[in-house]
Order: C-alpha cells, then structure tokens, then sequence
C-alpha cells in the first residue's frame, strides 16, 4: 500500500484538533457511568486511547512522541493493574472476600456513586485499558515510523527499558 | 463450615504472582529492585500453598472461596469460586516449586539478554496464569487464565528475538495453540448452555446424567483443547521447536508447568464434569493416545541432535506415560499418573537447567559441538546426570518409583479386564523408558564424557545462583525418590481419593445432599486411601543391590585390566588414526553411538523425520485432523 498523503494536511490537523477532545470526553464518560450504563471501564479506555491516533492523523510521529511518553504509559498501565487488585484486596481487608463491594450502601441505584468500591473497580481497568491500548498503538506507530523508506526523525523513544547485553 | 484465615490463600497466592508482574514492569531499569520483586512474587505463593498442606491434604477440608462473597443462589453457583480440593493443590504445589526453582535460576541466566524486565513480567504472567487454571472453580475463568498463559508462553519464547528461530518456533506456537484456545472455548460454551452455570462442581453434579450429543461435542472440544495444552501426540511437534528456542528456565515452565495444566484440565474434564472416564471408549482413547505420545517421541527424541530439543520430546513422551496412567481409570493408575507428574516436573526441569548452563558456558546446544564437559563443569555433570537417573527410571531416584506404579497400573489392569491389549501397553511402557535411558546415554556421553571439544574450554560452572536453582530439584528429586511412602501418604492418596469421590468436592462447594440428589446412585463408593501393590518397593534395598552390582563390573573390569586387547576396524572415518598421523580429536558423538540401531530403524526413523516437516500449515492440519478424529470417535463410541 503506498502512503503518500500529506500527513500536515491543515485540514486533517484541524479535525483531529476537534475530535481529539471529543473523544477523550465519551471515553471518559463511559469509563465514569461504567457502572450503570452500558459500556465501562474497557470500552471507555479504548475510545478514550483511539485519541493517540487522532494525534497521530494530526501532527504525525514527532507530535505523538513529543506528547506522550511512552516508558511512562507503560508505567502507568501496571498501576493500573495494582490498583484493580487493591481494591479487590479491601474485600479481605474488611473482613469478607476478595472482591467484595465493601461501600456498598453508599449513594442512591442510579448515581453515579452509587457502587462503591464497584466503581473504583472499574475505573482502574479503565485506566488500565486507557494506558495499555495506548501504549500498543504508540508501538504500531513507533513500528510504521521506523519502517525503510518513511521518513526518520530521531524522537522516537526506544521500547527497551534498559542497554542490551555484554554478548548477544 | 468455619472462617479461616486460610481461605484467602489461594487467591493471594494467584493475585501476589500478578502483582509481582506489574510492580516489575514498575521497577524499570532498578535490576535489584525487581530481583527482589520477582524472587517475594514467586515465594509468597510457595508459603502459602505449604501451609495448606496441613488443612486440604492432611484433615481432608476442600476450601470453596466464593469471589465477593457471591454463594449459591437457590442452588445455582451464580458466583465465581475458587475451590481447591486436593487435586488442585498438588498441581498448584507443583507449579510454585517449579516456578520458583527457575525464577532463582534465571536470575543469573539472562543476565545476556537484553530486555530482562519484560521477561520478568511474562514470567510471573505465565505462572500467575498457571496458578489460576490450577486452584480455580470456575470453567470460563479456566479458559481465561489458558488464554493468559498462553500468551505468555508465546511471548517466553520469542523472548531471544535475535534469534529467527525462536520467533519462528513462537509463530507456531501461537497459531496451533490457538486451535486449541478455540477448542477449550467452544467447549465452555456448550456446557454453559447446556447447564446453565460455568462451576466446576456444579457442572460435576448436573452434567454426568445427561450425556446427550451436544455434551459429547463438548467433552471432545474440551478434550482436545486440554489435551493441545499438554502437548500430546499430535499437538507435540511444537513443544519441540518452542523448547528448542525458548531460554531454558522458561523451558522448565513450558514442560514442567503448562503442560502439567493440560493434565490437570483433563482430569477434571474427564473424572468430574463428565464423569465420563468409567466408558471403556474414552479408556482406550486416552490410553492409546498416551501410548503413541509415549513411543512416537522417544523415538524422534533418539534422533534429535539439539540438547534442548531432545528433552522436549522426553517431555511429551513422559506426558505420555501420565496419559496412559490416568487413562487407565484405576486408583492405582491415578496415583502413578499423579506421581509421575510431580516426578517429571522435577526431573525434566533439572535437566532444563543443566542444558540451560550447557548453553550458558559453552554457548550451543547442539550435541556433535559439546563433549567432556565433566572435567569443566563438574557439578552441572552430577546435577545432570542425577536428571538422566531419574527420567530413565534407575531404582533409588524418583522416576523409577512412578514408572513402577505405571507398570503395575497398566499390568493389574490387564489382569482385571482380560485385554491383553493392556499388557502391550505394559510393554511399550518398559520399551519406552529403556529408549530413553538409551537417549539420555547419548547425551551424557556427547555432553560431559569424552574427550573436551574443541571450543570448550573456558566452560566452567554457572554461578551459585543457578547452582542453587538446579540443587533444589536435585534435592527433590532425590528425595521422591528415597522417601515414596512419604509422599504417597501426604500429597498422592488424598488427590487420589478426591479423583474417586467428586461427591465430596462437589457437596463442599454446592452444600451437603447437592451430589447424591443430583447424581444419585452415580456416587462412587469412598475409597479407604489404601492403594493395593504387586510388588513392593523399598528403596534402601534396591540401593544395596545397585551398589553390589556395581563393585561386581568393577571387579570384573579389574581382572580383565592385564590382557586388554585394543582393536579397531580400519574404517574411513578413522583411517587416519592408521595413517601415521596423530590422532587430534575422536570424540564419539552422539550420532554415532546408536548407530547400529538406527541404521535397522532407518526405514521408521526417516519416514518420522520426513514427517516433521517444520511447516506451520503441517502442524495445523494435524491439530485439525487430530480434532476431527476425536469428535468422530467421541461420536461413533460414547453415545
């Protein structure tokens, strides 16, 4: 497939420039009302992390890598991941199991508080998904822009986290 | 039943395994720091499954953790559980001891590599995945924890992605353990319809009734999805390149552990949800298949030419032997089967170790490069060569103790049904761990006897640190093999018995009466935890006898020191020993020492090598024709 549209198009930049919040906005929202509306945490963090690719459509590699630091998105989702598991651990911190809804009497069936630790739950995966799908397409992107005979600019950040070995 | 602080424990041991992932992934470049991280990881579940030891095996308690305190609902388990019985904590132990001896291992190991925190977090990923299969309830949570364990795996193996190999080998790994994933999957979804609850007990107690032809559907799905985890017959040409890629401490995982869960998965498919193991059809199926994984791989393993992937064909061979076992549906054949899993777990890591450090010092595993490494590497020679023992099954180490069971199993069977068929079974049983023995010969002789190869040598012994991981399966081995009764007593007879009596599993998590209302008169009588033997085994004995015979060859071999007569054939390959030249460098290979038997075999061993092609699409279609051939069987024999 040839690609050889003009990434800089102001027309493209400005779209991105208004779905860009936009969509950070429904996947925020969806990550919010996870609890009692359809969608959550997963699908919220999807939408919310398709904003990397509008970034991507509107300024090209150099934008994306100036924007977001990709060590720290991976940092990031693990905290996630903790995070889920901690409020699962209250369960057996309050003396149930894990898991267990340990707020949950809190607010009125309908709030948007209304789940307890259901929600905090919820949110971590969201912020989970958010950052690992982000980080992924950050590596699509990273892959493209490093592929022979696109262009190369040297703000790619490596995925290695650390020098390669003595040997092989 | 009363609140214990000790039912949490299974679920911390699943959830400190994760976690321990993603603070690794935290910890970035600190490598102290993750050592650390990764070593708690790994040793928290170990405590804490050891410390079940005493209420699940010993007092016989089958711990039901309902996740979020969601119990059953007027009689249907809503809720996803966490039941472990004394089935799940032997797999589970086992897990822990073989995930923590190569964590410690690997620690030195891939100090070469590049990218060691991602490894770590696939590690830990692998074996929290593992963990969950082991110690969980539920059947989709099951799939889940296969899919992330799995993945794991893949990502394990291409770990060394400068190596095109492993990425190859990783390639199909992924693309034929996916037929299985989806197998497993469709499976899970038939029994959701069908019963209305994904609980392992609940499924035990409403499923065995209705056998109709959508169940049998599923048990082939599930059957074969498990059995593509263990890596039987025709599923095992992948194991063979993954662990021929893979680093070696994840080869211990991949051998020891993953497929340890496809055992695990068909036992509880075939015992507990289907309870469908009384079936003489679905006997022969396992058994035949165990026979043929058995036999097929020793026989490629003699042909092999790589270290490592000569023991992943072991590894599918002795899966093979704990196929047959547990495919004989006897308690006799059930504690072979288990003990021999615990047995091959140990034995078959402890020689991913030693090939690991083979690799490690010398920088190939390729056999005809490699030779008297003893001299440099003396203790990786006495760790390795006790691994060769006890995976051929010479009498004071482990492997001879669970074969034993095997061979008394099978024959005992043979005596009870009249089918001299499983007397044959008996005898490709024996031909098998003397084929490999014949093998492990070969690669004591090229590997560490001999004269050194060229190349070798500033080999010398890997660091303590992995010193310290080869010693404690050393160690185990050992002492399985010394003290059986020990272990049949604690770990195998209440496993066993809970194979027999599902009603116990499944009154524990569903409420007393559940079993007997739903499967009536199907409940097996309780078995009084006595295993009946032909023959009996003490080791102390059968040592003696060892060590007298071998003063008697020693004795023999002094008195024909004085008129030793040394020929040659004049042969090509050594005409120049003849031609007044000095002899540089004879090293026996390990092609050669069989010569004569493969050169009979020719015609079997060249028609199996042609058959291994390599190509993924090959592979495959053996997935898919395996598939396909069970789901015909299941159909014509079990309706």
């Amino acid at each position: 497939m040839k690609k050889n549209w003009k990434r800089d198009d102001l027309i493209v930049r400005s779209l991105a420039d208004s779905y860009l919040p936009i969509a950070l906005v429904l996947g925020f929202y969806v990550i919010l009302h996870g609890n009692i509306s359809p969608g959550g945490g997963f699908q919220g963090g999807v939408l919310a992390a398709s904003g990397v690719l509008l970034l991507y459509l509107g300024y090209g590699f150099r934008g994306v890598a100036t924007a977001l630091n990709m060590e720290r998105l991976h940092k990031l989702e693990a905290v996630g991941a903790i995070a889920y598991v901690l409020f699962a651990m209250l369960g057996i911190f309050c003396g149930y199991n894990f898991c267990r809804n340990v707020l949950f009497d809190s607010g009125n069936i309908g709030d948007l508080w209304s789940s307890g630790t259901i929600a905090l739950m919820n949110y971590s995966v969201g912020f989970k998904v958010l950052t690992g799908v982000g980080f992924l397409l950050l590596l699509v992107i990273y892959l493209l822009a490093t592929e022979p005979g696109h262009e190369h600019d040297n703000t790619i950040p490596t995925t290695e986290d650390e020098e390669g070995g003595e040997s092989e | 039943m009363t609140y214990d602080v000790y039912m949490h424990f299974p679920v911390i041991a699943i959830m400190t395994l994760f976690v321990g992932a993603f603070c690794v992934t935290l910890a970035g470049k600190r490598e102290k720091l993750r050592n650390v991280i990764a070593c708690i990881s790994v040793l928290v579940p170990l405590t804490l499954l050891s410390l079940l030891i005493k209420p699940v095996m010993m007092d016989g308690q089958i711990i039901v953790y309902w996740m979020g305190n969601w119990e059953p609902v007027e009689g249907y388990a809503i809720g996803i559980a966490i039941e472990v019985d004394p089935l799940s904590l032997f797999f589970g132990l086992l897990v822990a001891i073989a995930v923590t001896a190569s964590c410690i291992y690997s620690f030195q190991y891939i100090k070469q590599d590049d990218a060691r925190g991602s490894y770590f977090t696939l590690y830990l990923m692998l074996s929290g995945g593992v963990m969950g299969i082991v110690l969980s309830g539920d059947l989709f949570n099951i799939y889940v924890m296969l899919e992330v364990m799995t993945f794991a795996a893949v990502g394990l193996t291409a770990f060394r992605t400068w190596n095109p190999n492993a990425r190859e080998a990783a390639f199909k790994y992924l693309v034929v353990g996916s037929v299985g994933s989806t197998c497993s999957l469709l499976g899970t979804a038939l029994v959701y319809a069908q019963c209305h609850t994904l609980n392992l007990a609940q499924i035990s107690a409403i499923l065995p009734g209705n056998l109709n032809p959508t169940m049998v559907l599923a048990f082939a799905l599930l059957f074969t999805g498990f059995g593509c985890k263990s890596f039987m017959f025709p599923f095992h040409p992948i194991a063979a390149d993954a662990h021929g890629a893979a680093p070696s401490s994840v080869s211990v995982l991949i051998s020891g552990v993953f497929t340890k869960t496809g055992v695990y998965g068909i036992i509880r498919v075939c015992y507990f949800l289907f309870r469908s193991m009384g079936m003489t059809s679905v006997q022969t199926m396992l058994v035949f298949i165990g026979c043929i994984s058995m036999f097929v791989c020793v026989t490629m393993a003699l042909n092999q030419h790589d270290f490592k992937r000569l023991l992943a064909f072991h590894s599918i061979s002795q899966i093979g032997y704990i196929l047959t076992s547990l495919g004989l549906c006897t308690a006799l054949g059930v504690a072979g089967g288990l003990y021999h899993a615990i047995n091959h777990t140990l034995f078959k890591g402890l020689l991913f170790l030693t090939a690991g450090s083979v690799l490690y010092a010398t920088g190939t595993t390729y056999l005809e490069n490699l030779g008297g490494l003893a001299r440099k590497m003396p203790k990786t020679t006495i760790l390795f060569l006790i691994g060769a023992f006890s995976i051929s099954g010479i009498p004071p180490f482990n492997g001879f103790y669970s074969k034993w069971l095997i061979y008394q199993a099978t024959y005992e069977k043979a005596a009870e049904t009249g089918n001299i068929a499983f007397a044959l079974v008996t005898v490709i049983c024996v031909v098998t761990s003397v084929l490999t023995l014949a093998s492990f010969i070969k690669v004591g002789h090229s590997v560490f006897f001999g004269q050194l190869a060229p190349g070798c040598e500033k080999a010398k012994d890997p660091p303590a640190g992995m010193q310290l991981g080869m010693g404690i399966l050393a160690a185990l081995c050992v002492f399985t093999g010394l003290f059986p009764n020990v272990m049949m007593k604690y770990i195998i007879t209440p496993a066993v018995n809970v194979v027999y009596n599902t009603s116990l599993y499944i009154d524990s998590a569903m409420g007393q009466g559940y079993a007997a209302e739903h499967l009536g008169d199907a409940v097996m009588p309780l078995m009084n935890g006595q295993l009946p033997l032909i023959g009996s085994w003490s080791p102390i004995s059968w040592l003696v006898l060892f060590v007298v015979v071998l003063a008697a060859v020693f004795l023999v071999s002094l008195t024909g020191r004085g008129n030793r007569v040394t020929t040659c054939e004049p042969d090509s390959k050594h005409a120049v020993f003849f031609g007044g030249e000095a002899a540089e460098y004879s090293h026996i290979s390990g092609g050669d020492l069989f010569w004569g038997f493969k050169h009979t075999m020719r015609r079997y061993l060249g028609f199996m090598s042609r058959v291994h092609t390599g190509v993924t699409n090959d592979y495959v279609l053996w997935a898919v024709t395996a598939t396909a051939v069970i789901l015909t069987y299941c159909f014509v024999f079990m309706l």
